[in-house]
C-alpha cells in the first residue's frame, strides 16, 4: 500500500502540480462552491483518439477524458497546451479461473498462480507505469479496501514451494502432477484479440508464461470478444480475462463471488462456492449499518485472499487533459479534472464568458434516463439530473446533495430510509421540486420494473412523504439501500413523468416543454447545473447554465 | 418482357433469403444483447426483465413473425441501443452518408477513368508510369492512415479544413450553414477520392490497353475516324458494361465500409451505426441496416442490368429476340 501511495504521489506531482484549486483534504463543504459560472457547454463527439488529440492540441477542446495510451499522455504533456491530471479508479482487471473443474478447483493451485503473476513488471512494461498493479479484490481507492489481505510471497520459487509442501510433484518433462497422480490438462486463457484489446491479450500471454514457469501447461487463446463473453456466460472455459468497473460499495463482491450468482448471466464467473465465503457475503449484502458492512467486507476480502478464485492484475488510472487558461478547476488525488465540480466552478483565467467544449469519445445514443446504459450518455445526463446524496470527492463518504440530511435505521420489516430535502429546490423549468416528485419517480421505476433501476427499488415496501421529508421502508435490511436509492435513483419531475405513455420509447429531447418563464425547453428536465438545449446526433450536445441550480449564485437565482 | 420479370423475381427471392438469414444468423452468433451488459450492479433478475421487455423471452417463431412484419412495413421497431425507432435513426444518418459517398464515388470513378484512359493511350510514357504508381499507392494504403495524415496536414498544421464533424459548433444559420456543411465534407471527400481513384485507374488502364488492341479499333482508325471518337465511342464503350457493373456494385460496399471515414472525421453516418448495432447485438437496428444494404445491393444489381441494356447493343438485341 505504501509503495502504491508513493507511486501515486510521484505521478500526481508530475502531472497535476499546476492546477489552480487543490483544496485541503478536510471535510468537503459544498456550500463553498457556486455556479455554474459559464453559460454554454458543448459536449463534442470526436471518436478517433488521434483526432481527439489533434483537436486538443489545436485548442478546440477544453476537456478530454479517458486518455489511456502512454504515448498520448506523453505527447499531450510535451505539447504544453493542456494540464494533465491522473487519479486511481474503481477499474480492476482480473484473470478468472473456472473453479468448477480440475485443476482450478484446487485452491492451492490458484494461490500458486497468484504468486507467479508479476503485476508490477507487467504493468510497467505494458503501460509504462500508467496503471496500478493490483493484488486486492476491491480497488485500493475503495473506502472498504482491506490493506494487506492478499500478501502471498511472490515469485516462482515461493509458488513451487507452496505446491511441493502440499504434495504436488513434477514429472520428467517438468509438468506439474497433482497429489493424486493426475496430470494437468492445458489451461486456455480466453482473452479478446489484440486488435480489440492489445494489452489484455498480452496479459493473458504473460499469465500463461508465468503458469508454464511453475509447470502448469497453459496458453493464451484470443477469441472474438462477444464469443468470449458468450462462452464465459455458459461457463465453457478454463480461464479468462475480465475487466470490471466497480463502485465504492463492496457489495459487488456478492455479485462476483456468492454461489447464488453462479447462474447463466450471473457474475460469479469463477464458480467459487464456499459456505464460509457465502455467509460472509450474505452478511455483507444485508449489513444493517456501516460498521457491520466494514466488518463483513473485511472478512470477505480475507477469505477471498485465501480462496483466490480470480487473480487481480491491475487497475487503470483515469487520465484527463484540461486546456490551459481555466481557473477553478477542481481535483483531488481521487478525482481527475473532468468532474462536475470543475464544470460548475471553471472560469477563464482572463475573465469574461467562454463556452466550454468537452469531448465525448462516442456518439450519444439516447438521453432517455430510463433506458440509457452508455457511460457517455450518462456524462451528459449527469449534468442534468442530481441524486439525493452524493460522494465526497476526498473521502468517498456520503455527502449532502439534494437531500440536506438523511438516515438509515432498522424497522420492523427492514431498513427505513429518510431523506430531508434542501429548501427551495427547483426544476430547470422553474417549478418547485418536492418530495412528491421524488416519491413519484421511485414508484414509477418500481411499477414499470425499469431494468436500470430494478435492483435498487425492487425491495421497496412503502414510500411516505411529509413536508420536505421522504420515508422509504424496505422489505429487508441492508445498508446499501441507502446508496442504491439515495445515490442511484434519479428524481424526475412528476409533471413530466405523468405525461409519458411509453417510457421505453420516450425521447424527452424531442418533446417541447414550456418553462415557467415562457422559454421553450424539452422534457429532459432535471435539477442539475446545466439544462439541455439541443443535440445533433453524433456531433454535439448543447447545454446552458441552469439559473435555478441549487448552487447558482444568488444574483442569477 | 419475361427476362426482366425473371430478374425481378430472382431479386425478390434473394431479398427473402437475406431477410431470413438476417434474423437467424444474428441469433446463432455468439452472445446476445444481454451478453454485452457487463455490469456487476445489473443482476441476472434485471437482465431477465430487460429480455422480457425486448421480447427476447418469446418463442423464436413469434419473434420471427414480429421481425418480418416490422421489416416489410419499414418500421423496423425500436433500437435496443437508443430506444428510438430504427427508421428515425437511419433517417438521421442517411443524408450524411449520401452527401459524402455519392460525390466521392462519382469523383473517384471519373478521375480513375480519365487517368486510366490517359495511361492506356500513353503506354511506356511518364504519364503511364505516374498513373500506375499513384494508382497503386492510392489503392494499397490503409484508409485510416491516409485519413489521419490528411487530417494532420490540412486540419492541424495548415488549418484549412475543420478537424471533425459536419458542422461548426455553434452551427451557423441560413446560407452559411450550407457552406459550412460543404467545408466540413471537403476533407473526408478528398480523402475518399484520393483512396478511391487508384483502383478504377488501374482497372480501366488494363481494360483499355486490351480494347485499344482490338481489330475493331484498328478498323475504326483505318476508316479515318477522329482519334477522340475512336477512343471514347469505340474502345471505351466496349469496356463500359463491366465498368458500370463495378461502379454500381461497389456502392453497397462503400456504404458499409464508410465506418473508418466516419470514425476518423467524427461523422454521423450509416456505416458506424451498422457496426455499433452489430457489435451490441441490437437486433432491430442491425437487421434493418443489413436489410437496407441488401435492398441497395439488389437495386444496384438491377440497375446494372438495365444499364447493360442501354450501353450494350448486343444485350438489347438478345432482349428483343426473347
Amino acid at each position: 500500500m505504501k509503495s502504491v501511495s508513493r507511486f501515486l504521489c510521484l505521478v500526481s506531482f508530475l502531472f497535476a502540480s499546476v492546477f489552480s484549486v487543490r483544496a485541503a483534504a478536510a471535510a468537503f463543504d459544498i456550500s463553498r462552491y457556486s455556479g455554474p459560472k459559464m453559460k454554454d457547454l458543448y459536449y463534442v463527439t470526436i471518436r478517433d483518439m488521434d483526432a481527439q488529440l489533434l483537436a486538443m492540441s489545436a485548442g478546440q477542446l477544453d476537456v478530454m477524458s479517458n486518455i489511456y495510451r502512454p504515448v498520448d499522455v506523453e505527447r499531450l504533456a510535451k505539447s504544453g497546451v493542456a494540464d494533465l491530471s491522473l487519479a486511481a479508479t474503481f477499474h480492476g482487471m482480473f484473470v478468472t479461473f473456472n473453479t468448477r473443474k480440475f485443476p482450478w478447483d484446487q485452491t492451492i493451485l490458484r494461490q500458486a498462480a497468484s504468486q507467479v503473476a508479476e503485476r508490477r513488471r507487467w504493468t510497467r512494461d505494458l503501460f509504462s507505469g500508467y496503471c496500478e498493479p493490483m493484488s486486492s479484490f476491491l480497488p485500493v481507492i475503495s473506502p472498504f479496501y482491506e490493506d494487506g489481505a492478499t500478501l502471498l510471497p511472490s515469485g516462482a520459487e515461493a509458488a513451487r514451494k507452496r505446491l511441493s509442501d502440499a504434495g504436488w510433484t513434477w514429472n520428467r518433462s517438468g509438468w506439474l502432477v497433482a497429489p493424486d497422480g493426475r496430470e494437468l490438462p492445458v489451461t486456455k486463457i480466453l482473452c479478446p484479440p489484440s486488435s480489440v484489446a492489445a494489452t489484455t491479450t498480452e496479459i493473458a500471454t504473460l499469465m500463461a508464461e508465468a503458469l508454464v514457469s511453475i509447470g502448469i501447461p497453459a496458453q493464451a487463446e484470443p477469441i472474438d470478444f462477444q464469443t468470449m463473453l458468450a462462452r464465459v456466460d455458459v461457463r465453457d472455459f478454463d480461464a479468462c480475462t475480465n475487466a470490471w468497473s466497480m463502485s465504492r460499495d463492496p457489495d459487488v463482491l456478492y455479485s462476483f463471488y456468492h454461489s447464488s450468482m453462479d447462474v447463466e448471466g450471473g457474475y460469479n464467473m469463477s464458480g467459487i462456492a464456499d459456505p464460509g465465503l457465502d455467509e460472509a457475503l450474505r452478511l455483507l449484502r444485508y449489513a444493517p449499518d456501516e460498521a457491520a458492512a466494514r466488518e463483513y467486507s473485511s472478512r470477505a476480502q480475507k477469505m477471498l485472499a485465501e480462496l483466490m478464485p480470480v487473480i487481480p492484475i491491475y487497475s487503470r488510472y483515469s487520465i484527463s487533459a484540461m486546456k490551459k487558461g481555466w481557473d477553478g478547476v477542481f481535483l483531488t488525488d481521487r478525482s481527475t479534472a473532468d468532474n462536475l465540480l470543475t464544470l460548475i466552478s471553471m472560469t477563464p483565467a482572463e475573465g469574461g464568458e467562454r463556452a466550454i467544449y468537452w469531448n465525448i469519445p462516442e456518439e450519444i445514443r439516447t438521453l432517455n434516463p430510463l433506458v440509457s446504459s452508455s457511460a457517455y450518455d450518462w456524462t451528459v445526463l449527469g449534468t442534468i439530473y442530481d441524486t439525493l446524496i452524493s460522494v465526497d470527492p476526498y473521502t468517498f463518504e456520503d455527502m449532502p446533495w439534494l437531500a440536506e440530511s438523511w438516515g438509515i435505521s432498522t424497522g420492523e420489516r427492514g431498513s427505513v430510509l429518510t431523506f430531508t430535502l434542501r429548501p427551495n429546490l427547483k426544476w430547470q423549468d422553474g417549478r418547485p421540486l418536492t418530495v412528491e416528485d421524488i416519491a413519484y419517480s421511485i414508484q414509477f421505476v418500481k411499477d414499470n420494473r425499469v431494468p436500470r433501476f430494478y435492483d435498487s427499488v425492487k425491495d421497496i415496501e412503502s414510500i411516505e412523504t411529509d413536508g420536505r421529508t421522504l420515508r422509504i421502508e424496505m422489505a429487508n435490511t441492508s445498508y446499501w439501500h441507502l446508496h442504491n436509492i439515495g445515490g442511484g435513483v434519479l428524481p424526475l419531475p412528476k409533471h413530466i413523468l405523468e405525461k409519458v405513455k411509453d417510457w421505453r420509447a420516450w425521447q424527452p429531447t424531442n418533446v417541447p416543454h414550456k418553462a415557467l418563464d415562457g422559454t421553450t425547453l424539452t422534457e429532459l428536465i432535471g435539477t442539475g447545473p446545466f439544462t439541455f438545449r439541443e443535440s445533433r446526433t453524433g456531433e454535439y450536445v448543447h447545454m446552458t447554465r441552469n439559473e435555478h441550480y441549487m448552487l447558482a449564485e444568488e444574483a442569477s437565482k | 418482357m419475361t427476362a426482366p420479370l425473371k430478374r425481378i423475381g430472382g431479386s425478390l427471392v434473394v431479398l427473402a433469403v437475406v431477410l431470413a438469414l438476417n434474423f437467424f444468423l444474428f441469433r446463432v452468433m455468439p452472445g446476445d444483447p444481454l451478453t454485452s451488459i457487463v455490469d456487476p450492479r445489473f443482476s441476472p433478475e434485471a437482465k431477465a426483465e430487460l429480455a422480457s421487455q425486448w421480447g427476447l423471452d418469446r418463442p423464436l417463431s413469434e419473434q420471427f413473425v414480429v421481425y418480418v412484419r416490422e421489416m416489410l412495413s419499414f418500421r423496423f421497431g425500436l433500437s435496443m441501443m437508443t430506444g428510438a425507432p430504427v427508421w428515425d435513426e437511419l433517417k438521421r444518418r442517411v443524408p450524411n452518408t449520401v452527401a459524402l459517398l455519392l460525390p466521392a464515388l462519382v469523383l473517384s470513378a471519373s478521375l480513375g477513368i480519365w487517368l486510366g484512359v490517359k495511361a492506356a493511350l500513353n503506354r511506356g510514357s511518364t504519364v503511364e508510369r505516374v498513373v500506375l504508381w499513384s494508382g497503386t499507392v492510392s489503392f494499397s494504403f490503409p484508409s485510416f492512415f491516409v485519413q489521419i495524415l490528411l487530417l494532420m496536414c490540412f486540419a492541424y498544421f495548415w488549418r484549412i479544413f475543420p478537424l471533425s464533424g459536419t458542422t461548426s459548433i455553434p452551427p451557423p444559420t441560413g446560407g452559411a450553414a450550407a457552406i459550412d456543411y460543404i467545408w466540413h465534407l471537403a476533407l473526408p471527400l478528398f480523402s475518399l477520392v484520393v483512396m478511391g481513384f487508384g483502383g478504377f485507374a488501374l482497372y480501366i488502364r488494363n481494360m483499355m490497353v486490351k480494347a485499344l488492341g482490338e481489330e475493331y479499333v484498328l478498323m475504326a482508325r483505318a476508316r479515318g475516324l477522329p482519334f477522340r471518337r475512336v477512343v471514347w465511342n469505340h474502345a471505351f464503350r466496349s469496356i463500359l458494361p463491366p465498368v458500370l457493373t463495378i461502379l454500381l456494385l461497389s456502392l453497397p460496399g462503400v456504404v458499409s465500409g464508410a465506418v473508418i471515414t466516419e470514425t476518423v472525421f467524427s461523422m454521423n453516418g450509416v456505416g458506424r451505426f451498422l457496426l455499433e448495432a452489430t457489435n451490441s447485438h441490437d437486433y432491430p437496428a442491425a437487421g434493418a441496416a443489413f436489410f437496407c444494404l441488401a435492398l441497395l445491393t439488389v437495386g444496384c444489381n438491377l440497375l446494372a442490368d438495365a444499364a447493360y441494356v442501354l450501353v450494350d447493343p448486343r444485350v438489347r438485341r438478345e432482349g428483343s429476340r426473347e
